[in-house]
Order: C-alpha cells, then sequence, then structure tokens
C-alpha cells in the first residue's frame, strides 16, 4: 500500500493526520510546553535494557543520575528493559497517566511511541534514534559516525592484513553508519582494507559476541569492532593478541592489550539542556543530533597504540572538528555502484538513515 | 505379634467347641459412635471379637459396616466410645498405629502395586525391610513367608499377571506377614471363582485354628452360613442383633437386617403365558480380541427371543463384560455377526443400538454409563438427548431435560434435591437405580443388564428383579449377566454358561440345577468330571 | 484430630468464598514482598488503583487486555469443554494474527470488505494451525498438550521470519515489524476498537450456545467421560477434532483483534504470552463460559499492575510470579473448600 512512501513523505502525512485531528501546531505549541515549576516537573525515561548493561543504558541513566544534582527538586521516573512491543505503549501511556510532563525514550519505539504521544499531546515526547518530528515528539541522536571514522583509521594502521570484523546486532541504519564510516576511514590510510560483519541478533549476549568475535579472528581479522554493550568480544581479541575498538563505554579493563579506543557516549549536557528548556517553557519538539565533542567521541586512546597513530587518527578528528565532513563523494556501495557522488557530502540525516553497505563491507545488508 | 503366630501356628490342631472361660477378647468395640455432616454413621455400637473366631459383620449398604471398620483399622477416628485391645483403652491416630497392634484389612480393592513382583509387594512397608536388597533375598522371605501361613505364591510373577484370586492372597499374606492377628477382610469372595473361595475358606479356618480372629464383611448369608462363627448385624449405624451362627438361621438375619422379613422369591412366574417368540436379538460366530491382543471370547452363537430372561453366568472375568458390550454395540466383534430384530449390525455403534431398541446397564455403570461429573440432568438425558422433547435439529433444550429428569428420578425412586448436583454426589444405590430405570425407558426391543444388583440393597434387589420380570412380561427381552446363581435361576428362563470366553453350554429352565451351573462356571463339564 | 472430610460436590458458594480468600492471600503476600522491597505500600496501592481505574489510560489499557485474554481464554475454556489441553492458543493467536495482516498489508480492499475478510482468514489460520494437533489426538491419540505447545514454537519463529525478512518494514525502519497497517478495527473510544465488544458477545454466545446446543451436550460428555459418551452413541473423535479446531479459530480471531485492532503491525513480540494466560483465565472460569468475563478482567487488572509496578521498578517478571501465585493459590482453595469440619453432635 504506502511501501514506496518515503521518510519524508511519511513525515509529512503523519503531521497532516495531526492537523486534522484538530491538534494545533504551532500556536498552540507555545502554550502547551509552558514554563513549568521544578518541584512541579515529572520526566518518565523509558529504557531498552536494564540500567547496569554496561552500555548503552547505562550510559543514559548515568547523564539522569547527573540529572539530580542540577535539578534536585524534578521528579523522575523510569523503566528499564522495555519490550519492543505493545507493552511499551502502556507503559509510556501510563507515564503520562502518573503525570509525567515529559517522556523520553532512550532507544527507538516507533509507533508505540508515537501513538501515546499522539493521544497525550500535552506531554513532549523525545525519543533517542527516532525519526519523527510531530507537534509534542522530537528525536535526538549522535552523530556516532565521526567518533567511528577516527577509530577506523587507527584501526586500518594496526591491522597488519587490512581486515577488520564488526560484530553488529540487527543490521539497522544506526549499525550500517557505525560499520560504514570505520571502514572509510580504514581505507583514507589503507584502500586496500575490508570489513566482514556478524549479525548477533542482540545488543547484549556476551557468549554470542565472543563467539562472533572468535569466528571473525578466525577468518583472518586482527581488528575486531563492533556496536556491543558487553566486552564478549574485547576479551577475545585480548586472549588471541589481536585489536579490539568498542561501542559506548571505556572498556579497557577487560582487555587491557587489545583495548583500542571507544565510541564514547555523554548524554548529561544534553538532558540538562533539555530539561532547563522545559522548565523555561522554551523546549519544543525537534530532531537534534549531538555531534562529535558534545555528546560522542572517541576514548582515550588504549596504552599500547602507538603515539604516531593516535596523532595521525587525532588530526582527522580535529579536522572534524573544524568543520569538515569525510562522508564526501565518491562514495561506491558493496556492490561498486557510485552512491554519493563526487564533490557531493552526506548530510548527517543521510547518514542517520544508510541503509546500504560501503564497498569492502560485506555480511551486512 | 509375629511371635503370637509363630507360636500359635505350631499348636496347629482343631479348633476347641467352644474358648476357654475368661479367655478375653482381642478387640472390644464399646460403645462407639461415628458422625458425619448430618448422618449417624454408628452409634453405640459394642461387640467382642475373640482370638479363634470369624466374626462376620452382616449389613446392607449404608448400614455403617465399612464405618465401623475405618474406625477399627485407624482411618477414622470414634466420636464416642473406646477401643479395648487385649483389654488396654487404645486410640489409632493412623492405619499404622492398627497395623502396629496387629489389626490388617484386605480391601475389596487390593492395594498392591501391579507393575511390582509379588515378592516386593510383600516387601512394601515390612518394616524390617533393609535399603538394599537383592531380588533373590526377597523372593527368599517371601517364599518363607509364604510357608509359614500356609497360602501358595509365585513371588517373582508380576502382580498383574495373577488372577483376582492370587493377587487376594497375596494381600492376605502381606496382611499376615506385617504380624495381623485380627484380619478383616471386606467382600472377600466377590470376585473369586468357586474354587478359589474354597480355598479361601480353608486358608481362613487355618488362621483361626491358630488363634487368630477374623472379621469378615459380606452380604452374602450363605457364605457367612458356612464360615463364620460368630454374625453380627448392623442396621442403621446400630447392632440389630448378634448371635452364634449355629444358633441362628438366615431368615432372622435377613429381618434383622433390613429391619422385616423380606424372602427374595426363587421364580417370578409370568402374569400371562408367553406369546409368539421372535428372536430380537442373535449372535452367529462372534469372536472378540481386547486391546491388549487377548481372544476373551472364544467364536459363539447364541439367539436371545422376546419375552425371555436370558441369563449369562460367570465368574466375574470370563467374558462376560465383553459379551455384554458386544450385544450393546459397544464393542465390535472380531468375527461373526450381530442381528438386531433380523437387522445385521455391522459397522454400527451404540447409537444406532439404542435407536434399535436395545438398552444396557453395564458392569462399570459410573464410568461407563453415566459421567460423574455432570449433573443428574446431563446424565438422565443421556440415551435420549437426541430426540423430542430433549434434542431438536440442532438443539439442546435446558428445560424439557430438566422435566423429563423429574420423571426419570420419580420412576426410579431417586430423590435429589437439585438435579444440577454432580453424579458423583449420588450414592452407588442411587446412581444404580437412575441408570436402570433411563435404560429400562429405551429398551422397546431388550434390556442388556450387567450385575444389576451389585451396589443395591436387599429391597432395591428385590424391586429391581420384580422390574426385570415386568420387562419380560410386557413382551421384551432381558440379558441378565450375574454372578449370583439364585438371582439367575430364579429370574432366567435359560442361562448361558460362560467360562474362559467360551459357551460352555446353555441350560434351559428345566435343566436349572446349582451343581451342575457351578460346575460349569468352573470349567467341568456339566458331567460333573474334572 | 482428623475430623475432616472431603465432599464429593461442593457448593459454589464454598469456591467463591474460597477463591475470594485465596485473592486475599495473594494481596497478603504481594504486600510482604513491596514492604521488603521497601517499597511504601500505601502509595503503590494508590497509584495502582489510581493509575488503573482512575484514568481514561488505564481504563483503555484493561480493555486493552482484556480483549486478547478474552479471545484466548474462551479457545483454551471450549477446549477444556471437551477435556482437552490446548496450550497452543499462543500459536493460533500469531496464526490468526498473521493472516489478518497478510490481508491488511496486502489486500487491495476497501475496509468494509477487508475487514470480514481478515476475520475470515484468521479463524481459518487459527483453526489451521491447531487442525494437526486435533486430528492427531482425536483419531491416533497423540497428547494434544505436547503437538499444540510445539506449534507455537514454529508460529513464533514464522512470524519473526515475516518481519526480519520479506513482510519487514522498510519504510520507518521498526524492528522486528512489518509495515504499519492502514486497515484497522474501528474504534469505540479513543484507542480501544470493537474487538473488545466483539470478544465479549463472543463469549457470551459460546456460553449460550454450548448450553443450548446438542453440540455443546455432546462435548461435554466426551469432556466428561469418553466412555459413557461413545455408549450414548456419540461420535468422540470428530467432537473432539471440532472442538480444538474450533478453539484454534477462537484464537486466531483473538490474535487479527490484536493486530488490526491494537498494535497495527505484524509483530515478532505481538502474542505478548497471551495463549498461556488463556490457559490461565480459562482454569479461573470453570465451568462457567461467563466467568470468563470476571476472569478475564483479573487478569487485565494484574497484567496493568505490572505496568504500573515497573515504573516503580518491579521487574516485568513480576507479573508472571502473580499470576503464578494466584493460581496456584486458587488451585489450594478449590481442593480446600471440598473439605469441611465434622460437627460432633453430642
Amino acid at each position: 500500500m504506502s511501501l514506496s512512501f518515503s521518510k519524508g513523505l511519511t513525515r509529512r502525512r503523519l503531521l497532516a493526520a495531526a492537523g486534522c485531528a484538530g491538534l494545533p501546531l504551532r500556536a498552540g505549541a507555545a502554550t502547551r510546553f509552558a514554563p513549568i515549576a521544578e518541584e512541579d516537573l515529572l520526566v518518565g525515561f523509558g529504557h531498552t535494557s536494564p540500567v547496569n548493561d554496561g552500555g548503552w543504558t547505562q550510559m543514559h541513566d548515568k547523564a539522569i543520575r547527573a540529572l539530580k544534582d542540577h535539578f534536585p527538586r524534578m521528579r523522575s521516573l523510569y523503566v528499564e528493559s522495555i519490550p519492543y512491543s505493545a507493552d511499551a505503549t502502556r507503559i509510556f501511556r501510563q507515564f503520562v497517566a502518573e503525570g509525567a510532563q515529559m517522556v523520553i525514550s532512550t532507544s527507538d519505539y516507533g509507533d508505540f511511541i508515537k501513538d501515546v504521544a499522539n493521544q497525550a499531546p500535552d506531554v513532549g515526547f523525545l525519543e533517542c534514534d527516532g525519526n519523527n518530528v510531530t507537534g509534542n515528539l522530537g528525536w535526538y541522536y549522535i552523530t556516532h559516525w565521526y567518533a567511528s571514522y577516527v577509530i577506523g583509521i587507527a584501526a586500518a594502521r594496526l591491522s597488519r592484513n587490512g581486515r577488520l570484523g564488526y560484530i553488529a546486532s540487527f543490521p539497522t541504519t544506526s549499525v550500517i553508519a557505525s560499520a560504514n564510516a570505520t571502514l572509510l576511514g580504514a581505507r583514507s590510510v589503507n584502500p586496500e582494507a575490508t570489513m566482514r560483519v556478524i549479525s548477533i541478533n542482540s545488543w547484549f549476549d556476551p557468549q554470542a559476541a565472543a563467539s562472533a568475535g572468535a569466528a571473525l579472528i578466525d577468518s583472518g581479522c586482527d581488528f575486531l569492532c563492533g556496536i556491543m554493550d558487553d566486552p564478549g568480544y574485547l576479551r577475545v581479541a585480548q586472549e588471541r593478541g589481536v585489536w579490539a575498538a568498542m561501542w559506548n563505554t571505556d572498556m579497557r579493563q577487560f582487555g587491557p592489550d587489545a583495548y583500542v579506543s571507544s565510541v564514547m557516549l555523554d548524554f548529561v549536557a544534553y538532558y540538562r539542556q533539555t530539561i532547563e528548556a522545559r522548565i523555561a517553557g522554551r523546549w519544543r519538539p525537534a530532531g537534534t543530533f549531538l555531534t562529535l565533542g558534545h555528546g560522542v567521541d572517541r576514548d582515550a586512546w588504549g596504552a599500547r597504540v602507538p603515539l604516531a597513530i593516535q596523532r595521525e587518527a587525532d588530526a582527522a578528528r580535529d579536522r572534524m572538528l573544524a568543520g569538515w565532513s569525510p562522508f564526501t563523494g565518491p562514495i561506491k556501495d558493496s556492490k561498486g555502484q557510485v552512491r554519493v557522488p563526487a564533490g557531493q557530502t552526506m548530510t548527517d540525516m543521510e547518514i542517520f538513515h544508510w541503509n546500504w553497505q560501503v564497498e569492502g563491507v560485506s555480511g551486512l545488508v | 505379634m509375629s511371635e503370637y503366630l509363630h507360636d500359635a501356628n505350631a499348636v496347629q490342631g482343631a479348633r476347641p467347641e467352644s474358648l476357654p472361660a475368661g479367655t478375653p477378647p482381642l478387640l472390644s468395640l464399646s460403645g462407639i459412635a461415628k458422625y458425619f455432616p448430618g448422618v449417624i454413621a454408628n452409634k453405640d455400637v459394642s461387640i467382642d471379637f475373640y482370638p479363634g473366631e470369624i466374626h462376620a459383620l452382616l449389613g446392607e449398604n449404608g448400614a455403617g459396616k465399612s464405618t465401623l471398620m475405618n474406625v477399627v483399622t485407624g482411618l477414622y477416628q470414634a466420636d464416642e466410645g473406646e477401643l479395648i485391645l487385649d483389654g488396654y483403652g487404645v486410640t489409632f491416630d493412623g492405619p499404622e498405629a492398627a497395623i502396629r497392634a496387629g489389626i490388617g484389612m484386605v480391601h475389596q480393592h487390593f492395594k498392591l502395586v501391579s507393575r511390582f513382583t509379588v515378592a516386593e509387594n510383600l516387601a512394601l512397608g515390612w518394616s524390617e525391610t533393609r535399603r538394599w536388597l537383592s531380588a533373590a533375598a526377597l523372593a527368599e522371605r517371601a517364599q518363607a513367608e509364604a510357608k509359614r501361613f500356609g497360602l501358595d505364591i509365585r513371588p517373582d510373577a508380576p502382580i498383574d499377571s495373577l488372577t483376582s484370586g492370587e493377587q487376594q492372597r497375596v494381600e492376605i499374606l502381606r496382611v499376615l506377614s506385617r504380624g495381623a492377628r485380627l484380619l478383616i477382610l471386606d467382600e472377600p469372595t466377590a470376585v473369586l471363582s468357586p474354587l478359589e473361595v474354597g480355598e479361601l475358606y480353608a486358608a481362613l479356618r487355618r488362621f483361626r485354628d491358630g488363634g487368630g480372629a477374623v472379621i469378615l464383611i459380606s452380604h452374602k448369608l450363605d457364605e457367612i452360613m458356612a464360615l463364620a462363627d460368630k454374625v453380627t448385624v448392623l442396621r442403621h449405624g446400630r447392632v440389630a442383633g448378634s448371635h452364634r451362627v449355629d444358633k441362628t438361621d438366615p431368615a432372622t438375619l435377613v429381618t434383622e437386617m433390613i429391619g422385616r422379613p423380606v424372602e427374595q422369591k426363587t421364580a417370578y412366574p409370568r402374569s400371562a403365558p408367553r406369546g409368539r417368540a421372535d428372536v430380537v436379538l442373535a449372535l452367529e460366530d462372534v469372536s472378540f480380541r481386547d486391546s491388549a491382543g487377548r481372544l476373551r471370547l472364544h467364536p459363539l452363537s447364541l439367539d436371545v427371543r422376546a419375552g425371555e430372561i436370558f441369563g449369562i453366568a460367570g465368574v466375574t472375568g470370563n467374558g462376560q463384560s465383553e459379551l455384554a458390550d458386544i450385544l450393546a454395540g459397544l464393542s465390535i466383534p472380531l468375527s461373526g455377526k450381530v442381528h438386531v430384530a433380523g437387522t445385521a449390525m455391522q459397522g454400527r455403534g451404540p447409537g444406532e443400538f439404542r435407536k434399535a431398541g436395545i438398552g444396557y446397564v453395564p458392569e462399570d455403570r459410573l464410568h461407563k454409563a453415566l459421567a460423574p461429573a455432570l449433573g443428574v440432568t446431563e446424565n438422565a438425558v443421556m440415551r435420549v438427548f437426541r430426540t423430542h422433547p430433549v434434542g431438536g435439529r440442532m438443539a439442546y433444550h435446558a428445560a424439557a431435560a430438566r422435566d423429563f429428569t423429574r420423571s426419570l428420578l420419580d420412576q426410579a425412586r431417586v430423590t435429589v434435591a437439585d438435579p444440577s448436583t454432580p453424579m458423583r454426589g449420588l450414592s452407588g444405590g442411587n446412581q444404580q437405580r437412575l441408570v436402570l430405570a433411563r435404560e429400562r425407558m429405551i429398551s422397546h426391543l431388550a434390556l442388556i443388564a450387567s450385575y444389576p444388583s451389585r451396589g443395591l440393597d436387599i429391597g432395591a434387589i428385590s424391586l429391581m428383579r420384580e422390574a426385570l420380570a415386568e420387562i419380560r412380561d410386557e413382551g421384551r427381552a432381558v440379558v441378565l449377566v450375574s454372578e449370583d446363581l439364585d438371582e439367575l435361576m430364579a429370574l432366567s428362563d435359560r442361562i448361558a454358561v460362560l467360562c474362559a470366553g467360551r459357551l460352555m453350554t446353555i441350560v434351559d429352565r428345566s435343566g436349572f440345577d446349582r451343581a451342575t451351573l457351578g460346575a460349569l462356571m468352573s470349567g467341568r463339564d456339566a458331567g460333573g468330571g474334572a | 484430630m482428623s475430623r475432616r472430610t472431603r465432599l464429593a460436590v461442593v457448593p459454589a458458594r464454598r469456591i467463591m468464598i474460597g477463591r475470594a480468600l485465596a485473592l486475599c492471600a495473594v494481596a497478603v503476600v504481594l504486600a510482604i514482598v513491596l514492604v521488603l522491597l521497601g517499597l511504601p505500600l500505601g502509595m503503590v496501592c494508590g497509584l495502582v488503583l489510581k493509575s488503573t481505574f482512575g484514568t481514561v489510560f488505564g481504563l483503555e489499557n484493561l480493555a486493552l487486555y482484556m480483549t486478547p485474554l478474552l479471545m484466548t481464554g474462551a479457545a483454551v475454556w471450549l477446549a477444556l469443554r471437551a477435556g482437552l489441553w490446548n496450550i497452543g492458543a499462543e500459536g493460533q493467536f500469531l496464526a490468526g494474527a498473521t493472516a489478518a495482516a497478510a490481508v491488511g498489508l496486502f489486500a487491495p480492499l476497501p475496509a468494509p470488505v477487508a475487514l470480514p475478510v481478515a476475520m475470515l482468514a484468521s479463524l481459518v489460520a487459527g483453526g489451521a494451525w491447531s487442525a494437526v494437533p486435533a486430528a492427531g489426538r482425536a483419531w491416533l491419540g497423540v497428547s494434544e498438550i505436547i503437538t499444540t505447545l510445539l506449534l507455537n514454537f514454529i508460529a513464533t519463529y514464522l512470524v519473526y521470519y515475516l518481519v526480519t525478512g520479506p513482510w519487514a518494514d522498510h519504510v520507518t525502519d521498526a524492528q522486528v515489524s512489518s509495515q504499519r497497517m492502514m486497515l484497522a478495527l474501528p474504534s469505540v473510544y479513543s484507542v480501544v476498537h470493537w474487538g473488545g465488544p466483539v470478544a465479549l458477545a463472543l463469549v457470551v454466545a459460546l456460553g449460550a450456545l454450548l448450553k443450548r446446543s446438542r453440540f455443546g451436550y455432546e462435548l461435554s460428555l466426551c469432556g466428561s467421560n469418553p466412555d459413557s459418551a461413545r455408549y450414548a452413541g456419540i461420535r468422540v473423535a470428530p467432537r473432539l477434532f471440532t472442538a480444538l479446531v474450533a478453539s484454534g479459530a477462537l484464537a486466531g480471531l483473538g490474535g487479527m483483534m490484536e493486530v488490526l485492532g491494537t498494535v497495527h503491525r505484524l509483530q515478532g513480540g505481538l502474542a505478548h504470552g497471551y495463549g498461556y494466560l488463556g490457559i490461565v483465565v480459562a482454569l479461573l472460569a470453570r465451568q462457567s463460559a461467563y466467568a470468563l468475563i470476571p476472569a478475564a478482567f483479573l487478569m487485565a487488572v494484574i497484567l496493568n499492575t505490572g505496568i504500573v509496578l515497573q515504573t516503580l521498578q518491579v521487574s516485568a517478571s513480576s507479573v508472571l510470579a502473580i499470576t503464578g501465585l494466584l493460581v496456584f493459590a486458587v488451585a489450594v482453595s478449590d481442593e480446600l473448600a471440598a473439605y469441611v469440619r465434622l460437627e460432633t453432635k453430642s
């Protein structure tokens, strides 16, 4: 039926639908999110995994706990391990039923949160990794691909044979962007570098991540990276004497010799600004990217990463901080077709919705 | 206790005519009363049980025999009165305590583990059973015990390969080997062939003569007269009379048991002479194999005519139930043909047999002809739910079903306050009466009744027999399966005798004779040979 | 000593009292656990009551929970009437949902046509999903408990395959989901769709049908005592087959209501254990189809309580624990209700 709709069309149609339902979009928005006293504010946070998962959710939780220092009188609720099912809807509805004025989901819940947002137009909703903006629903995400690119440069220099292994969860756009960015970084210094990907259908499965890592090493990879909440494959890299780069947090303790760096997340500043804006009545639904150095960055380099390599990679990071984008054409997909013509630069939005693997990446889509 | 028996066995000999003066009772019941909600199960029961005596307890169903024995064996505690064992007042707080005191019971339904061997069953509950023991040691012990009590058993045979009589022997041996001085038997001959009955009598007399006490629960007068020394009659939970058997007679006992003299008739003459006798049911070379592959019926032929009562005699488990099932369409014969009123019934089920006018009271009524968990109404309409007024094209008329049930209950003389109560809430006798009334109603051609007197008291039995005679007089046929020769001889026009699945013979009324029939039932020829 | 006896027939009033006490016992155990977890009891109770019964969202949640529970409960209950344990309502639910989703996703029909078609498709799919276990049970005596249970896993993985493979949503990149369907059950009020009233009506109709039809009588006879059913002239095997297939069809229809009414996408986690909770609902309802309604309501309250408790960091598994405790307490109370104290009169 609507298989041919693009994302933009979908969003526009939804906005139109919201308009038809009689919800004032602009004029009403100002009064809807009127200033509120800190002690009256109740914020609900919904997480996809346990708050002590050692990865993604833990980083969000850390930032939420930091909010207490800034807003000691604000009340907050959270629910962890929300399934990706109709129960997610019920939990977000419960936040509203308990009186929350802001509901923030730290993972993508698509319709499940959008439906609730439509039913509760006076409540502000934010969805991490989401892609809808309506009268009261916005999204935020980290431009992790810049950090991945920096790590990719180090990977190509550290790898002896230019063969990188990537442990993926699901072939979602975030994962594709992460893998692509890492290999583009690697190819910037070693055009022969390749990347093999294994998806383990989970964000947290140390056992599966470890066996996927071992399989990649067996197939000749000597640099592991991926997007996991656990240090499963880092331990394997340490044992087998290859390099590994991680995601979310500093995990060097689990493999001090193998550790290269990590795509580090930091939501403290963003959450603080969001709550500040909500209290002041300035909050408006929008899509927000947390950029390099402001919410996402590479971690301090591993102890065994040579200084020269650190410098070379960090030089690219400095250029990115100065405004340069490495995601500039020509970029070919894995079938050899040019998808980004020479001279054209991908926008963050395009990278966010990357759904094809670049040349040299195999096994992802 | 076991030394007691051992000693007793050593002085095996003729029983003294009367006990020496001053011998104390082994067990005395003194003023025992037991109440259940709204029911007085026992009241003022005082009986003495002496060593060296077989003491029969006689009473109708519901007279309080079972409750009293449950009190004696420690399953229930008496609400009033005392149990005095060897001169001392005792209370048993459970069956184990009673067993320790030397009281053992052989139930009507044996409490044996059917997959275990005889020796293993004997080892169960034997206090000296060691944690580790070999099969050989168990068998050796079983053999020793069997020898000690003079009961012949095969230690390594699995229980489920034994006949009822052999199982009963194992059960008795188990109770005795645990040191019982007082042996209680509940209807012990119900499942035995005449030959086995004789063996049981001998074993019990041997035990008595060794100084043991026996309580025999029975409603078979001839059995009591033959075996017991004393008899106590219970009625409505109280002692109605207590006698030395040689000083009383069956008529007195029956009067005491039911409160009025009832003579079961020995014949039920026709109200009108028998008319033209069409064959309503015919079997032609019918044989039957059960699901385990055993041939339960050897090819046999017989026909049942309108207006006759056709008796089927045999010891339980010799093919009568299988034959009755085939006559009612419930079982499909292995070979041969079944005709109902001249129509071959090949490939037709019980529904068609019922439609043809065959009613059936099966042996296991509760599980075959009733749904115990469903209401009385649902059970009452079980054979008529398709027809007007209860059934419509697709419908089930609950109100009509209730009306039907009420009239059926009236006919069956069963009072039920609420017909929606589950069937299992009714007494066995009432369940039986209801099935009988229901089947009588649908049996336009013939009624097949398996053991219809089981579960009924004497009063109800005579009513049931009158009813069967009435059916006959109305020109319908009755197939009466029974183990009670008196009943069969009183009612039947012809009697077929089954033994081990074979049709021994069919005897006409003029040729009825207890001895001949009994011999045929135990597999001997009418001539009385081996 | 033991002055109690077991009744053969337990009056309904004793059962009701016993169950009320069982519910109280569960509440007490729950309260103790909450206190041990350090949660203020009064606040939690207030929150649960207010969120469940005091808000529109709470009441809507109850209605949305009740709908699938009524359907799977009715499915399991119907099979139980025939003495069969349909453990496979979960799989039949998914089969029905998949069939309805196929109509919703691919059939270019206007809603007034597409909805009946989807309904029919879900009935057929649910029935078909239970047909093989039903045939095995009816004619070969293969335990339906095992076969229906195993088919649940097949259904689950089939749905996962569809929603991550051929039917995966490539428009909004929703995970393990099909695309959102435009075909939807009409709304009664806000998010509450017509599935709820239809489910209620179906349960009532089922109760009336079984009470007043010959089939209902035959089924209860087959379920209560197959031997006496044969004796009554009923062909037992076809009845068992029909009952289990109809049970599957009911569960399948429940799946259609869930996918077209509540979730709007075919999803990996769609069945949400409703098939298994249906067993609980049917057990609570005992003999009466009408009792399915309060039983499903109670179960919905428990599920919604689970949602509320999650905002207090009580794990979602608490729902399973509470349900297990409830089933256990009810089973014990039903058994104890059969025992009466013996009055000794003098």
